[in-house]
C-alpha cells in the first residue's frame, strides 16, 4: 500500500489533466442532477420547468463540445478510455440536436404531457442517454464502450415503456428489453474473450492487436462476432433486425424518432472507429470485414424490399431505416482510413430527415388519427404544410435531387467507387451495385405518401384535433435545411 | 489442480444452458433467468482470465461493472414484464403478439 502513494497522485493528476476533454459529459450529468430535482420542484409551479432545463442543457454541452476551452486533445484521455477527437465532437453534436428535437416534439406530444406520470422524468432519462450516446462515440476501450452501450439501451427500454398506455406500448417495450438484454449479454460473452486473448481492454492498443494476431483466426473471428452481436442490436442490422419493426410501430412516435436517429448515429462513429482501430493485415479482422460487408449488402436489401409490403406509416419507416443502416455501413466500410467526412455529411443529413418523417408522423397521427397510409387519403389539402415537408423528406431519404439525401448517397457512392478502385475489393463494387439498387425500390413505398396525400380523394372529411402547431415549424426548418444542404454541401463539408 | 480450462468450461456450461432458457422463450421471466445465466458465464471468464493480468485487474474491474449493468437492466425488464401482465394478462412470449407483419 505503501509503495503505491505517489502512484495515487500520479493517477489523479493524469484523472485531473482528461478532465476538460469530457467537459460535455459532465454538464449533461449537473443538467441531470439537477432535472430530478427540477422535476420534483419548480414542475410545480412552472410546467415547462424541466423541459426548459433539460434544453439549456443539452445547449451548454453542445456548446462546450463546438468550441472547446481547452485546445482539442488528439490522445486518448482517462487511461485510454475515451479520446475525443474531431469525430467524437461533430457525433456530440448530432446527438444534442437529435436529443433536442426529441424533447421539442415529446413535449408537444398529448399522449406525454397528459399522462400521469407526466414528462420530467422522461427528461431525466434523456440527459442519461445523451451521456451514454457521447460516450460510445468516443470509447476506445471495450469496458467504457460496453458501459455506455448498456447506458444507452437501459433509457430505451425505460423510454419506449415509459407510457405504457396500451397493450402495443407494453408488447413493444418487453420485446426491446428482451432482445437487447441477450444481446448485450452475448457481447458480453464475446468481449471476456477478447480480452483473455490479449490480456487489454484498450482496443487501440497496439498489444491488442500482436495479441489477436497471435491466436488462431477462427477462434478470434468466432469472439468477435459474438461482440458484433451487441453492436448489431444497437445498430439493428441484418440478422440483428427482428426487433425493429415491432419496436418502432409499438412505441410512441417520439420515442420511435428517437430510437431510429441518435443511437445509430453513436453506433455508426463507433463501428468507423473499432475499424479504424484494426490494422488490416489481420485473418480475423479481414474475415470481420467480409462479413460486415455481407451484412450491409442483405440489411440494404431486407430493409428496402419489406418495406414495399407495408402499410402502417412507421412500420414503413422502420424498414427504410433498416435499409439506411445498411448504407451507412457501406458509408463506414468504405471509409476504413479515419476520414470521416462522408459519413459525418450522411448522418447528419439523415438525422434531420428521419427526425423530420418521425416527428411528421407523430403530428398527423395526432391532428387526424391516421397511422397507415391508406388513412393519408386526400390529407394533403388538409394539412398542405405537413405533407409539403413530408415529400421534400421523403424524396431526400430516397436520394433525389436537389435535396441533401441525393448529395449524401452521391458522396457514399463515390468513396465506395474510389475504394474499389484502390483495392478492387469486388465486395465494395457489390455493395455499389446494392446499394443503387434499392435505391430504386425505396421509391415505390416513399412514393405511396405523396400519392395518397395528393392525388387520391377520400371519401370522408376527416376531424381534425387541435394540437401546437411548434412540430409543423421546427419541421419545416428541417425540411429547408435539407433543400439548402442539397444545394449548398459545402456549409457541413468544411464545418471541423 | 483446478486451471484456467476448468473455469471456461464452467463457463461455456452456464452460457449454453443461459442461451437455451433465452431461446426456448416459455416465461419472460425464464428469458431474464437464462440472460443472467449468460451475464454470470462472462463475468466468470473475465475473472478467471483478470488472474493473469495482475497489473491493471481490467477483468476484475470490468466483472464488477458488468454485475451493476445487468442489475440495471433486470431492474428496468422486471418493471417492463409487470405492464405487460396488466395489459395481457400472460408473460409468455409467444402468445403477445399484436404485432407482426
Amino acid at each position: 500500500m505503501v509503495e503505491l502513494l505517489p502512484d495515487i497522485s500520479k493517477k489523479l493528476d493524469h484523472i485531473l489533466a482528461g478532465l476538460p476533454g469530457i467537459l460535455p459529459e459532465m454538464v449533461l450529468a449537473a443538467a441531470f442532477i439537477a432535472s430530478i430535482f427540477s422535476g420534483l420542484l419548480v414542475d410545480r409551479w412552472w410546467k415547462h420547468g424541466t423541459f426548459a432545463l433539460t434544453l439549456t442543457g443539452i445547449g451548454v454541452a453542445a456548446w462546450c463540445s463546438a468550441w472547446p476551452l481547452a485546445p482539442p486533445y488528439g490522445g486518448n484521455l482517462l487511461f485510454g478510455m475515451v479520446m475525443p477527437d474531431g469525430l467524437g465532437q461533430s457525433v456530440r453534436l448530432l446527438t444534442a440536436l437529435v436529443c433536442a428535437l426529441f424533447a421539442v416534439a415529446v413535449n408537444a406530444n398529448p399522449d406525454f404531457t397528459v399522462h400521469r406520470k407526466r414528462t420530467a422524468d422522461l427528461y431525466s432519462v434523456l440527459l442519461a442517454l445523451h451521456i451514454g450516446l457521447n460516450l460510445m462515440a468516443m470509447a476506445t476501450n471495450w469496458l467504457m464502450l460496453f458501459v455506455a452501450i448498456e447506458m444507452v439501451s437501459v433509457g430505451s427500454y425505460v423510454l419506449v415503456g415509459y407510457l405504457a398506455k396500451t397493450r402495443q406500448h407494453t408488447e413493444a417495450a418487453m420485446k426491446y428489453v428482451l432482445f437487447g438484454a441477450a444481446c448485450s449479454a452475448v457481447m458480453l460473452y464475446g468481449l471476456s474473450f477478447l480480452y483473455g486473448f490479449t490480456g487489454q481492454l484498450d482496443y487501440t492498443a497496439a498489444a491488442y492487436h500482436d495479441g489477436l494476431n497471435a491466436m488462431p483466426p477462427a477462434l478470434v473471428t468466432v469472439a468477435l462476432l459474438l461482440v458484433f452481436a451487441g453492436i448489431g442490436f444497437k445498430l439493428s442490422f441484418v440478422p440483428f433486425h427482428f426487433w425493429t419493426p415491432d419496436v418502432y410501430q409499438g412505441a410512441p412516435t417520439p420515442v420511435t424518432a428517437f430510437l431510429s436517429t441518435a443511437p445509430k448515429i453513436a453506433g455508426m462513429a463507433m463501428l468507423g472507429r473499432i475499424l479504424h482501430a484494426s490494422p488490416v493485415d489481420s485473418a480475423a479482422l479481414e474475415n470481420l470485414h467480409l462479413i460486415l460487408i455481407v451484412a450491409a449488402a442483405a440489411t440494404m436489401l431486407l430493409g428496402n424490399l419489406a418495406a414495399l409490403r407495408q402499410t402502417n406509416v412507421k412500420r414503413m419507416m422502420a424498414y427504410s431505416s433498416i435499409g439506411h443502416t445498411g448504407f451507412l455501413m457501406m458509408a463506414v466500410l468504405a471509409y476504413a482510413s479515419g476520414e470521416y467526412t462522408v459519413l459525418l455529411f450522411y448522418l447528419a443529413v439523415y438525422a434531420l430527415m428521419n427526425m423530420g418523417v418521425f416527428m411528421l408522423a407523430d403530428y398527423i397521427e395526432g391532428r387526424t388519427g391516421a397511422d397507415d397510409v391508406d388513412g393519408y387519403r386526400g390529407l394533403g389539402k388538409v394539412l398542405p404544410l405537413p405533407f409539403v415537408c413530408f415529400v421534400i423528406l421523403l424524396v431526400s431519404l430516397t436520394g433525389l435531387p436537389p435535396t441533401a439525401g441525393f448529395i449524401a448517397k452521391l458522396l457514399v457512392f463515390s468513396a465506395a467507387f474510389s475504394n474499389w478502385q484502390l483495392h478492387g475489393d469486388p465486395g465494395m463494387m457489390a455493395l455499389l451495385i446494392i446499394g443503387a439498387l434499392t435505391t430504386v425500390i425505396s421509391l415505390f413505398y416513399y412514393f405511396k405518401v405523396p400519392l395518397n396525400a395528393f392525388l387520391r380523394k377520400s371519401s370522408r372529411t376527416p376531424g381534425l384535433r387541435p394540437l401546437p402547431a411548434v412540430t409543423v415549424w421546427v419541421v419545416a426548418l428541417l425540411s429547408a435545411a435539407v433543400l439548402l444542404l442539397g444545394v449548398f454541401p459545402g456549409w457541413l463539408m468544411t464545418a471541423p | 489442480m483446478i486451471t484456467i480450462t476448468h473455469f471456461l468450461v464452467v463457463g461455456a456450461w452456464l452460457f449454453s444452458i443461459g442461451l437455451y432458457a433465452v431461446l426456448a422463450r416459455r416465461n419472460a421471466i425464464l428469458v431474464l433467468v437464462g440472460i443472467e445465466l449468460m451475464i454470470n458465464a462472462a463475468i466468470l471468464n473475465l475473472v478467471a482470465f483478470g488472474r493473469y493480468d495482475s497489473s491493471l485487474y481490467g477483468g476484475q474491474a470490468f466483472a464488477l461493472f458488468a454485475i451493476v449493468l445487468a442489475a440495471a437492466a433486470v431492474a428496468v425488464a422486471l418493471a417492463i414484464i409487470l405492464n405487460v401482465y396488466k395489459h395481457h394478462k400472460t408473460v409468455n412470449p409467444e402468445d403477445i403478439s399484436d404485432l407482426k407483419d
